[in-house]
Formats: C-alpha cells, sequence, structure tokens
C-alpha cells in the first residue's frame, strides 16, 4: 500500500448538502392525531398540523370542506366536540385565518380547527353547528375583518359601528386621524 | 315568568280584557347599578315582560389583544390583571402557563402549591363578591358587609404576600415572585379554620329565605344542551348537572393530587346556581387545607433559614482544604424552590410555538391562545373570558320573563363587564 492509496481515506469526505436539502426541503409529514385518523377513516382529506406545545391536536379544513367536517366533529360518536369555546382570529400578512377552539363534554379532549379566509377575507360561518361562534365570530369580524359566509348577523361587536377599519390587522395604521393621539 | 303563566296567574289583566299593551323599548345601561360594569340593554318589553333583549358591549374595550402584540411579554404580564380583576391570579396562571410550555420551563411543586393556594382563595374573595352583589341586587344589604369584611382579611393576606391587594402580578415564568413571607400560611390556615362558620351563618339568613327562594327558584332555567348551545361554562353549567370542571377533568397545577368534589346541582336555575358557588366555597376551602398540609417545604420563614445556611455552608464547602473538620451541607430539594429555571425577563425571548391553555375560573372557562414568533413579544394573544360566552347567553335566557326578574337572573350568571371586552 502506497501513499496514494491511504490519502482518500484519511481526508475528510468533501461535504455535499445535496441529499440533506433534499431532505430539507421535503416537509416532513404530520402523523395524524386521533381525531385526524378518525377523519380520514370516515373519508374526509384533511391537513394535520400536529400538536401545540400542550399537545393539543391541530387539523386544518378547507373552506369547501368545513361545514361537512363540522357536523362530522360535532355529531360523530368518536369525536362529540359539543362546545365551542373561543375563535381566535390571526392575521398572517398574506391571508387571515380562524382558530375554532373545540372541547368535548363527555371525553373531556381538546381540537383546535383551523379554517383559512381566501384572498377577499370569507370564511364559511360554523354557527350552524355550534351557535356558540355567533358573538365570537362577529368579534373576529369586528379586529380582523373575516366575512363569516352564512353568518346571520355580522356586525362589530366590540369597536363602535362608525369605525373604519380592522384593528388588530398588522396592516392597521396608527396615524389615523381619527386617533386621539393623532388630534395634537 | 313566561306570558302563559302570566295569564293564569293573574287572569284578566293582559290579553282576556282586551288591554293589548304596544312593544315599548327599555335602554338599560350603560351605567345602571346593577349591571356590575359598563353593559347596556336595549329591551323591548311588552307590558313588564321582556320579549327581545339586544345586549351592547365594547364600553369596557382596553385592546388588551392589541397591547401583547406591541410590548415584550414581560412588560405585558402586569396589565393582563385588568382582564378580569375580581380573579386575577386564574389571567397570570393561563398566561404564565402558556409561556412555560412554549419554553418549556419546569415549575417545582412548591411553586404549584403557592400558586393552588392563592387561586383558590382568590376564587373564595370573587365568590364573595357575587354573594354580596347578587343578593343586593334582590334588595339584601346586610350580606354586602359581611362578604366585604371577608374578602377584606383575604386581601390582607394577598398584600402581605405580594403587595398588592387586587393587581397582584405575582407569578413569573416558571415560578413565583417571592416565596412565602414567614407566618403566612399560619395565618391561611386560621383564616380557613374559622370561615367555615361565618359561612354557615350567612347560609342561616340567606339560602332558605323565603323572598330568596321566591325570586330564584323556577327562574332563569339553564338546561345543559342551552349550556352547550351558547359555550357557557362554570357554575352555570354545574347548577345543569354536567359536572365539566377542568380541575377534576383536565387537571393542571397539582389537582390531581388533592382530593375534592365537584358542586354539582339538577335544578339549573338561579337558586342552584346560587348553591353550586357557595358549595364551591366550601370545597375551596377543603382544597387550601389539604394544600397547606402537603405544601413542599412548609412555611416560608424555616425554608428561607434553612436556604441561607445552605448557601453558605456550600460556599464554605468550597473553600474546605485537608484536615479542616468536615462541612455537612443540609438537605435541599428541588421541589422547594420558587423559581424552575433563571431567566432575564427583560431581555426574554420565547422560541416560536403556539399553545392553547384553558382553566377554570370561578366564572367558567378561561383560555389564553398565544402565538410566539421568537420576539421578545407575541404575535398573536387571545383571550377566551367566560363571561363572554355566558353573557351570549342573556338574550334567550331572558325571553318572556318578567322584567323585575332581570337583575336576579342577571346576577346570576356572575358576568363581569372588563372580561367581556377585555
Amino acid at each position: 500500500m502506497n501513499a496514494e492509496n491511504k490519502m482518500p481515506d484519511n481526508s475528510p469526505i468533501p461535504p455535499s448538502h445535496a441529499p440533506e436539502e433534499a431532505v430539507i426541503d421535503q416537509a416532513p409529514a404530520i402523523p395524524a392525531g386521533r381525531i385526524g385518523q378518525r377523519l380520514v377513516d370516515l373519508g374526509h382529506t384533511i391537513e394535520h398540523l400536529g400538536n401545540d406545545a400542550k399537545g393539543t391536536e391541530m387539523i386544518r379544513l378547507t373552506r369547501e370542506q368545513a361545514l361537512t367536517v363540522a357536523n362530522v366533529l360535532r355529531h360523530d360518536a368518536e369525536c362529540t366536540f359539543d362546545m365551542m369555546l373561543m375563535v381566535t382570529g390571526l392575521d398572517w400578512k398574506t391571508h387571515r385565518e380562524s382558530v375554532y377552539h373545540l372541547n368535548s363534554t363527555t371525553t373531556f379532549t381538546y381540537l383546535i380547527v383551523k379554517i383559512a379566509a381566501d384572498e377577499q377575507d370569507h370564511s364559511p360561518s360554523l354557527m350552524p353547528v355550534w351557535h356558540a361562534c355567533d358573538w365570537h365570530e362577529r368579534e373576529a369580524y369586528d379586529l380582523f375583518g373575516i366575512n363569516y359566509d352564512g353568518h346571520p348577523d355580522l356586525r362589530r361587536i366590540l369597536m363602535p359601528n362608525y369605525w373604519l377599519g380592522h384593528p388588530l390587522r398588522k396592516d392597521y395604521v396608527e396615524d389615523d386621524p381619527r386617533l386621539v393621539w393623532n388630534r395634537r | 315568568m313566561s306570558v302563559k303563566s302570566l295569564n293564569t296567574e293573574l287572569p284578566g289583566v293582559s290579553v282576556e280584557m282586551g288591554m293589548d299593551t304596544n312593544d315599548m323599548v327599555v335602554n338599560i345601561g350603560p351605567q345602571h347599578p346593577s349591571t356590575h360594569g359598563v353593559l347596556r340593554l336595549v329591551t323591548t318589553l311588552n307590558g313588564e315582560v321582556v320579549k327581545e333583549m339586544e345586549p351592547v358591549i365594547g364600553y369596557l374595550h382596553r385592546s388588551k389583544e392589541k397591547m401583547g402584540e406591541s410590548r415584550s411579554l414581560f412588560q405585558y404580564q402586569p396589565t393582563i390583571d385588568r382582564v378580569e380583576y375580581l380573579s386575577s391570579f386564574y389571567d397570570h396562571l393561563v398566561f404564565v402557563n402558556c409561556v412555560e410550555q412554549i419554553a418549556d420551563i419546569p415549575v417545582p411543586k412548591r411553586v404549584q402549591y403557592i400558586r393552588m393556594i392563592t387561586m383558590e382563595l382568590n376564587r373564595i374573595t370573587s365568590h364573595l363578591l357575587w354573594f354580596g352583589t347578587f343578593l343586593l341586587d334582590l334588595g339584601a344589604s346586610t350580606p354586602f358587609f359581611w362578604c366585604f369584611r371577608d374578602r377584606e382579611e383575604i386581601f390582607t393576606l394577598f398584600e402581605d404576600l405580594t403587595g398588592a391587594r387586587m393587581m397582584y402580578n405575582y407569578y413569573r415564568f416558571g415560578g413565583v415572585n417571592n416565596d412565602l413571607p414567614a407566618g403566612w400560611l399560619e395565618e391561611v390556615r386560621a383564616f380557613v379554620k374559622e370561615f367555615p362558620n361565618r359561612l354557615d351563618e350567612y347560609e342561616a339568613v340567606v339560602t332558605k329565605n323565603p323572598i330568596v327562594m321566591d325570586r330564584t327558584r323556577g327562574h332563569g332555567i339553564m338546561s345543559k344542551e342551552f349550556c352547550l348551545k351558547y359555550g357557557v361554562t362554570g357554575p352555570a353549567l354545574r347548577a345543569a348537572g354536567h359536572a365539566l370542571d377542568l380541575r377534576k377533568t383536565n387537571p393542571y397545577c397539582c389537582y390531581d393530587e388533592i382530593d375534592f368534589d365537584v358542586a354539582t346541582a339538577t335544578e339549573a336555575d338561579t337558586y342552584a346556581r346560587y348553591k353550586v358557588r357557595v358549595q364551591e366555597i366550601r370545597e375551596s376551602l377543603k382544597i387550601i387545607e389539604q394544600c397547606i398540609q402537603k405544601m413542599p417545604g412548609g412555611d416560608g420563614g424555616p425554608l428561607a433559614e434553612l436556604k441561607r445556611e445552605v448557601e453558605t455552608q456550600t460556599k464554605a464547602k468550597k473553600k474546605w482544604k485537608e484536615g479542616e473538620p468536615e462541612i455537612v451541607v443540609p438537605h435541599w430539594d428541588k421541589d422547594w424552590e420558587t423559581m424552575g429555571k433563571k431567566i432575564n425577563l427583560l431581555t426574554y425571548k420565547p422560541p416560536a410555538g403556539e399553545v392553547t391553555n384553558f382553566v377554570e375560573s370561578p366564572r367558567g372557562v378561561l383560555g389564553c391562545h398565544m402565538i410566539t414568533d421568537g420576539t421578545p413579544k407575541a404575535y398573536r394573544i387571545k383571550w377566551r373570558g367566560a363571561s363572554f360566552s355566558n353573557l351570549s347567553a342573556l338574550p334567550e335566557l331572558m325571553r318572556g320573563h318578567m322584567y323585575s326578574d332581570l337583575m336576579a337572573i342577571f346576577g346570576s350568571l356572575d358576568v363581569i363587564m372588563p372580561e367581556v371586552d377585555r
């Protein structure tokens, strides 16, 4: 054995990032949780988002399937999410999103359901399924401008009726002449 | 009392005599003395019977959620006392729990027990205030003063512990601000021992009082289905016979180590909600008593001395040389700490994450949904006040009732407006 043969063995292998990058580009498939698996078994294609930091299961629904799947979540024997706790409006700068926090009063489990609004900020109202969405969706409309299609009484709830704009949006201007501190 | 029963009980007063009344819109509030805050109710009355009711809220909107996006988490923390000022320990717990779970900060056991004691004492103050003002709404003014006397005692305990009577700002990420002062647990124990006697006294005056029973029994019935429809939680749901108490069903802190019962009733009326709340005060006393017994490290005074001893001996042991007498460091348990992890709060940045927490506040399920993006500020903080959902049930609950029952029924929901408007 001569030195030339030994050289490749001792020299560090040139790093090639190509295969690793390819792995990073493919987002690892998030496994379905208990509820997500149940929905898949019932024939609904949904997006699994894994668990949040506390371990609550999160799923995302498209606008078209939202009402159908919500009905399943409400009435299916294994889901039984009979209580809607709150609706969080979210502004991701590119689009708006509503987050429904559900609770089952028989199995005492939580579920987080996310529904992204379209470009015109339209999203289906889940009020036919959970009546409690009434005020919560009005609040999300008031603060984020998400228009809930099918909501019977979509008005502002916290801000005055004459208010312009939706204050919790990230692009909400603070130098608006209507605001008190800008009148000075 | 519905319109039908009004006709049967007072025959000839309304439709039968041809004395039709026109609908009348009455504006109640925003500064009605009995609305416990700034609430406006636009009410359509037919005679004295409520036909329609439209709550107008937002007068106390202080943009707590927007404030959370413009301040660092530590700067934001003192302001969340004001989300719900009657039981602000709960706001802090749910907020602090969110950060702890996102950043995976350990919480020592002593801290959990201190939090449980303070929260249950806070539940008692909150229920006592409800007890006093509810009876004030019914026309009894004496219990109000009794309740405030007892609240003052608890507030003095809180002042010794946190330095503030109502706005505590006591919990920290992974711990509490300071350990218990010397002798504080003894004072709490004395209060817990004495208070049931006073509660018996109050109940002797109120619970079987014929006026209270006449005005509350059979009024404002909220069935279980009705509560689920509107997302009503807390004592109102438990008075309908559904034992949803997150302390029992989804235990947080160390509630799974405590033996207590969930107060429930089956009548689902205003009187049942009264009974559930009084029973909850007794359960809270039971929890506090067990917490004092199980408190890791015991009273704060001896523990502080022990800690000082441990620190001096540890320092001495580092300088120890051969031949000197041996130095014994006393045993120090990690459960006795008041901070799980040292954090520089001024520059603290939690990692990016998302979490939702729910706790059982005196009014129902209190929740916080927090999204962080790796900066000191939160990307989004959303509060779920139990009163918001409870209040949304009021219009349907009041339909067909007499106007004079409004304050009795509304009072029994224990709605607090700062939590509705945030």
